[in-house]
């Protein structure tokens, strides 16, 4: 039934749908506002999870898959040697949208932060219909990242939550929101350009695709990704193309460092983690729960479709770098979270050392490990995602996240606090929550070719449980001052995410397979095309 | 010397004088009337080919009375803009007219 | 034997489980009712539990094995599932019937508490998570389960959350522990890629280590039996990771009594226990693990001879306990381990029960305000006395069995690590005698209001009292030097503990002198001044009561180098990596501002650099023909 209709292009739409929609309401109703944003976050969310029950692993996401073509432009053919029999030569931006084990659970995690972080705007009090269209525009953005099969529509999506997340911050953020949005596009802009250079050099050097007729080849580039898959694995594919041009071995390497470094930066890691800091600590905490919880994400979903799976031979000489990155990451956040005297500051370096265990396990090269990458990847959106809300429901409060300012919460706010001790735990990776996997799974990935580095980085969970403990507890627990007595308990609208979030975690932590199970097929290609260089 | 080389000479001095009239003059009056010079130059330049070119006719004649009546369109908008740029500002001194730099 | 019961021991932990859910989801209005919903499921997991107990005692019937898929990892499908051995039943035995005896104990002791649905809410999920330890039949569930039980401990000790030390004690309790969980977590990534098929379960373990040694070698055995042998001393409390136990005593008593005596802390134990055959295999993890055992048993006996708080005495009487059962199996006695175990869980808890029902009664845990108690709590007195002389080990009461059980595999195996085992006896009887004779006999030193008022505890609180009283003293039959039952059931047939007449006298010999001695000391009689230490090596004393500083030297070594750490880095983080950034952002500003000098806005100077540009082009483009 899903296969009969077009429902990647409806869960990248219709948020779209939406923004349109509630541009079209009166301004001062920030209800109606704030529930058509909600239903139009929820409807994607659903399907998505229809989705989800109806995927089978082993036949992948073809079913769904769905093309098109929005422009053809001819190319200048005459600086083509016509003796090399190609007689006509194009260049085709596709419409692609595909789903597969990767990208599923990532759509899945943006229905979910989504809709929470809808829930979670009962925060944001001012200039409501410039808020909600941009909100829901960034939700395009984001779900055509993770379903776009084609480069160049990729890089649109991506470019595409830049500019929503740049006013959401600037406008709604704290004190240095300015500051903070210019940072995060300064960044984010130099990241897509070097995305973009990437992009060519894949467009112009495997993009390209070739039919057999009468007169001769027709030539057709396009950034398609299934062709540049298949034109990789094909040794034969240059050839049977009238000798088109083929990625060459510093080519290769120039696109992996270009696409390293630009979802590096959005990962992000380190030294390029400043701008994140800014982001956590200024934006809105809505905001922050989609930029945590999800843009990060599209970080790694980058290094695992573009970077992983395109340079396995690359990525093959490059791992001990990136797994001597993660422990850097892992560590480096760890201790400076230790350190920090504003939570938000130290979820934004746990972050930090969260996405370092992401590159333990993309660096570990094997399905363990990738699986855990993705793992932790959901299971850090959920879990950011809710620490952010509760850190939003009690800086509306408190009007401060200050640790030495807070102090005793639990004996006036005992549900929030007991939530926010269980994200806490989550995050410091308590097994029965989903945390834990995620970390396992990396480690154990990695473990297998990188024992020390592995042990070092094991470490980080350490310093995992002192930082989360010590900011945690020093708000929740401990003597309560005078001025906390009288603070009111979360709403029933904040309470509903927050309670859903952590069933999501539990759900994750206790059956695991549910996800795993999903990604079951997913690196196939890549493990054949690893195993082919270590035997070769 | 040959005519045409003399026909040039003089134009180029002619040109000359005329750029370094809007490079240098504070009065804007002045420097359009530097302007003017520059497209006379030119002017001579196109009836001096038109007459000892390569290949002589009256296609050069006909450009430079084009010439000549868009460069009279040019002075009229000119002048128009200074007087109007003097009534607001008081001033014909170039050096003040900086609007797109603040 | 078919087994009936046993295909139903995951009821055991369900039990407590949906308790702990009930509890959550009805939140605070369950105050007065908690108490009873969490003891009604622990009942009702104690009498699954005794059920196969009893069933697995009958006869040798086959162990009884349920999974299912729990997690793919790569190609292998990892499984969460239960095993009931005569072992686990037997441990699974003691934890439901401590609970049950706990949580009854609870009802009295947290009555008028506003959070006591919390309180049993997060001891139904520790009993959960417990006997999910004790059943499980591979390394990474029993890991889950074992992360749990220590968050549940930390919880608890912070319960009392408003408190700074609570507050400070549970994150302690947390960290330590976690340094031990690493070394565990370690263990099991270096046990999955050299198993043979990935395989986690204990019995592929006991396959590959017992019986198919050599798959594995002999260096890489012993570093993973040290890992988790550091899971184990983290989870046990032995030295060097030692220091959290003593400050959970922040926790509410019967917290102490549950989780840091009888159940929680001894999981270190079982879990080397479990993976014995790894250990076995490598003779340098046997000596280390003896080592520690041996020092930690003495080290905290000592400790708790210059301890004041009631509760700290008795958790490094429990520290020191454990390092015996370490010490057994340093020597290769399972059995003595566990059989000290099972005898140590019920003395121990009924010590703290009995030192909960004191503390109610006089508000304070100092014994130099205490005394002449026994008088006016006599059910208390009695019991603890029972309790005192069982950990002391004096024949015929459960703690002489268990403990000269240890000290004759000790003295088999490595003679002198018997000496060090029956100095900590000696010890051990000297501090009992302390506690006991300061806080029950002799003249009341606290305030007369307080002691006007202690009186009795209610009965809800007596009767665990009374019935681990007869278990401490009736537990040690199961394994005497005369009829041992115990040792061929757990270990399968086989090991016989040979009855070591010198074991026995001598571990007599020392207990009676350690209590003689707290008697003259302490007695009132006068014989001996209780400062005859403190008087002639004041820095002895001093020594044992900051417990060898090693809390402080910790704070040294650790805490604050790992807080100079993060100052520096956040320093390198603010100054280096974000000066960079701005470095960056101002030089492209800078050459901005250096380029908006050049647009003055000046027609004419633009028109100057124009033909300027041109001269200099048209003459570079000249010039190239005379190169």
């Amino acid at each position: 039934m899903l296969e009969d209709i077009p429902v990647l292009s409806l869960i990248v739409w219709l948020p779209l749908l939406g923004a349109v929609v509630t541009l079209l309401m009166p301004k001062q109703n920030a209800r109606l506002l704030r529930w058509t944003a909600i239903v139009f976050s929820v409807v994607p969310l659903v399907l998505g999870l229809l989705l989800f029950a109806s995927y089978e692993p082993i036949l992948g996401g073809g079913a769904y898959a769905e093309h098109g073509t929005w422009l053809s432009v001819p190319l200048n053919a005459e600086a083509w040697s016509a003796s090399q029999g190609v007689t006509s030569y194009r260049l085709v931006f596709n419409y692609l949208l595909g789903i597969d084990g990767i990208s599923l659970p990532l759509v899945l995690l943006t229905g979910i932060v989504s809709t929470m972080s809808a829930l979670a705007t009962v925060h944001i009090h001012k200039r409501w219909k410039t808020f909600y269209p941009l909100f829901l525009l960034l939700q395009t953005g984001m779900y055509g990242v993770f379903l776009a099969r084609d480069v160049v529509l990729f890089f649109i999506f991506f470019e595409l939550t830049l500019l929503p997340m740049f006013f959401l911050i600037g406008i709604w953020g704290y004190f240095g929101k300015e500051k903070a949005a210019n940072r995060f596009l300064l960044y984010n802009g130099l990241g897509s350009a070097v995305m973009l250079l990437g992009f060519l050099i894949l467009i112009a050097t495997l993009g390209f695709s070739a039919t057999q007729t009468a007169g001769g080849v027709e030539l057709v580039y396009s950034g398609s990704y299934d062709t540049m898959l298949a034109n990789l694995a094909d040794p034969n594919a240059a050839a049977n193309a009238g000798g088109a041009m083929f990625l060459s071995g510093n080519l290769r390497w120039a696109a992996f460092i270009l696409l390293l470094i630009a979802f590096g930066i959005k990962l992000p890691f380190f030294p390029f983690h400043t701008w994140m800091l800014k982001v956590h600590t200024e934006a809105p905490p809505s905001v922050v729960m989609i930029h945590s919880g999800i843009l990060l994400k599209m970080g790694v979903y980058g290094l695992i479709r573009f970077v992983a799976l395109l340079f396995p031979g690359q990525i093959d000489s490059w791992a001990p770098v990136l797994a001597t990155l993660g422990v850097i990451n892992i560590l480096y956040g760890a201790i400076l979270a230790c350190a920090q005297k504003e939570f938000k500051l130290v979820l934004a370096y746990s972050s930090i050392s969260h996405m370092g265990i992401v590159l333990l396990g993309i660096a570990s090269l094997n399905e363990t490990g990738f699986e855990g990458a993705i793992y932790q990847a959901v299971s850090h959106g959920l879990i950011s995602a809710l620490l952010f809300l509760i850190v939003g429901s009690l800086y509306e409060r408190t009007g401060t996240t200050r640790l030495d300012e807070l102090g005793g919460l639990a004996r006036s706010l005992p549900f929030t606090s007991g939530i926010l001790l269980t994200a806490g735990l989550a995050s410091l990776g308590l097994p029965g929550l989903s945390g834990f996997i995620g970390e396992f799974l990396s480690f154990l990935g990695l473990f297998d070719t990188w024992k020390w580095l592995t042990a070092i980085g094991v470490l980080g969970v350490l310093f995992a449980a002192v930082y989360v403990l010590r900011g945690v507890l020093a708000m929740i627990h401990g003597p309560m001052q005078e001025k906390w007595i009288g603070l009111k308990e979360a709403r029933f609208i904040e309470a509903l995410p927050m309670v859903a979030l952590t069933a999501l975690i539990v759900l994750l932590g206790v059956y695991p397979s549910l996800l795993t199970d999903l990604m079951q097929h997913g690196f196939d290609g890549l493990l054949k095309e690893l195993q082919t260089r270590v035997g070769g | 010397m040959s005519m045409l080389a003399s026909y040039l000479t003089l134009a180029a001095v002619l040109f000359c004088i005329g750029l370094y009239g809007v490079l240098t003059k504070r009065n804007a009056v002045v420097v359009l009337l530097s302007i003017e010079l520059m497209l006379n130059a030119v002017n001579l330049n196109l009836i001096a080919f038109s007459r000892y070119g390569i290949a002589p006719s009256l296609k050069g004649q006909v450009f430079a009375l084009f010439s000549m009546t868009v460069a009279a369109a040019e002075a009229a908008v000119g002048i128009a803009v200074l007087i109007a740029l003097y009534r607001n500002r008081a001033t014909v001194n170039v050096d003040e007219f900086d609007e797109l730099r603040r | 034997m078919a087994t009936v019961f046993s295909q139903y021991a995951w009821l055991v932990p369900a039990f407590p489980l949906a308790a702990f859910a009930v509890l959550t989801a009805m939140g605070r209005q369950q105050n007065r009712t908690g108490g009873w919903i969490a003891t009604i499921a622990s009942l009702a997991s104690f009498v699954v539990a005794l059920l196969i107990l009893i069933e697995r005692m009958s006869g040798n019937a086959d162990d009884y094995n349920g999974s299912f898929d729990w997690l793919r990892v790569g190609g292998t499908q990892l499984t969460a599932g239960y095993e009931v051995t005569n072992l686990t039943s037997l441990m699974m035995a003691i934890v439901t019937f401590v609970s049950l005896l706990v949580n009854l104990y609870s009802i009295g002791y947290m009555k008028g508490d506003d959070r006591a649905a919390v309180f049993f809410a997060y001891v139904s999920l520790f009993v959960s998570s417990m006997l999910g330890l004790t059943l499980s039949d591979n390394l990474l569930i029993m890991y889950v389960c074992w992360e749990l039980v220590g968050v549940c401990s930390f919880l608890l000790i912070g319960f009392w959350f408003q408190k700074p030390e609570a507050r400070a004690a549970a994150k302690k309790a947390f960290i330590v522990t976690r340094i031990g969980d690493l070394g565990l977590l370690i263990a099991i990534l270096l046990l999955f890629w050299y198993m043979p098929g990935h395989a986690l379960d204990f019995s592929s373990l006991h396959n590959v280590f017992g019986t198919q040694s050599g798959l594995i070698s002999t260096s890489l055995t012993t570093l993973i039996a040290l890992l988790i042998f550091l899971g184990a001393a983290g989870k046990s409390g032995q030295f060097p990771l030692h220091v959290w136990l003593p400050d959970a005593m922040e926790g509410p008593t019967p917290i102490s009594a549950l989780i840091h005596a009888a159940t929680m802390v001894a999981a270190g134990v079982f879990l080397v226990v479990r993976t014995f055959d790894i250990f076995a295999a490598a003779p340098a993890a046997m000596d280390t693990v003896a080592i520690v055992g041996a020092f930690t048993a003495i080290f905290a006996a000592t400790i708790g001879l210059a301890q004041n708080d009631i509760k700290r005495v008795l958790a490094f009487s429990t520290v020191s306990q454990l390092g015996y059962m370490m010490l057994a199996l340093g020597v290769g006695s399972t059995t003595a381990a566990m059989f000290h175990l099972f005898t140590h869980a019920f003395f121990k808890a009924l010590l703290f029960l009995a030192a909960g029902s004191v503390i109610h009664a006089v508000h304070t845990q100092d014994i130099r305000e205490m005394g002449g108690l026994g008088r006016r709590m006599k059910t208390t007195a009695w019991t603890f006395g029972i309790g005192a002389l069982a950990l002391s080990g004096i024949p015929p009461l459960s703690g002489f069995w268990s403990k000269d059980a240890i000290l004759g595999a000790a003295l088999d195996d490595r003679p002198w690590l018997f000496v060090v085992g029956a100095v900590a006896a000696f010890f051990t009887a000297l501090y009992m005698a302390r506690l006991f004779l300061l806080v029950f006999a002799g003249k009341p030193r606290g305030s007369a209001e307080a002691y006007a008022h202690a009186k009795e505890s209610p009965a809800v609180m007596t009767v665990p009292l009374v019935v681990l009283a007869v278990l401490a003293v009736a537990a040690g039959f199961v394994m005497t030097p005369f009829q041992d039952w115990l040792g061929p059931w757990l270990s399968g047939g086989g090991e016989k503990e040979d009855a070591n007449g010198v074991a026995i006298v001598v571990s007599i010999v020392v207990s009676l002198l350690g209590i003689g001695l707290g008697w003259l000391i302490y007695g009132g009689r006068g014989a001996v001044r209780p400062d005859v230490v403190s008087s002639r090596l004041p820095w002895l004393a001093r020594l044992l009561e900051r417990k060898y500083y090693v809390d402080e030297l910790y704070d040294l070594l650790f805490v604050k180098s790992l807080g100079r750490l993060g100052q520096g880095l956040r320093f390198f983080d603010e100054v280096v990596v974000d000066g960079a950034v701005r470095l960056a952002g101002s030089a492209v500003s800078a050459l901005g501002r250096a380029n908006t000098r050049l647009q003055n806005g000046q027609v004419q100077t633009y028109g100057l650099v124009a033909i300027i540009a041109a001269v200099i082009l048209v003459l570079a483009i000249a010039g190239r023909r005379f190169w």
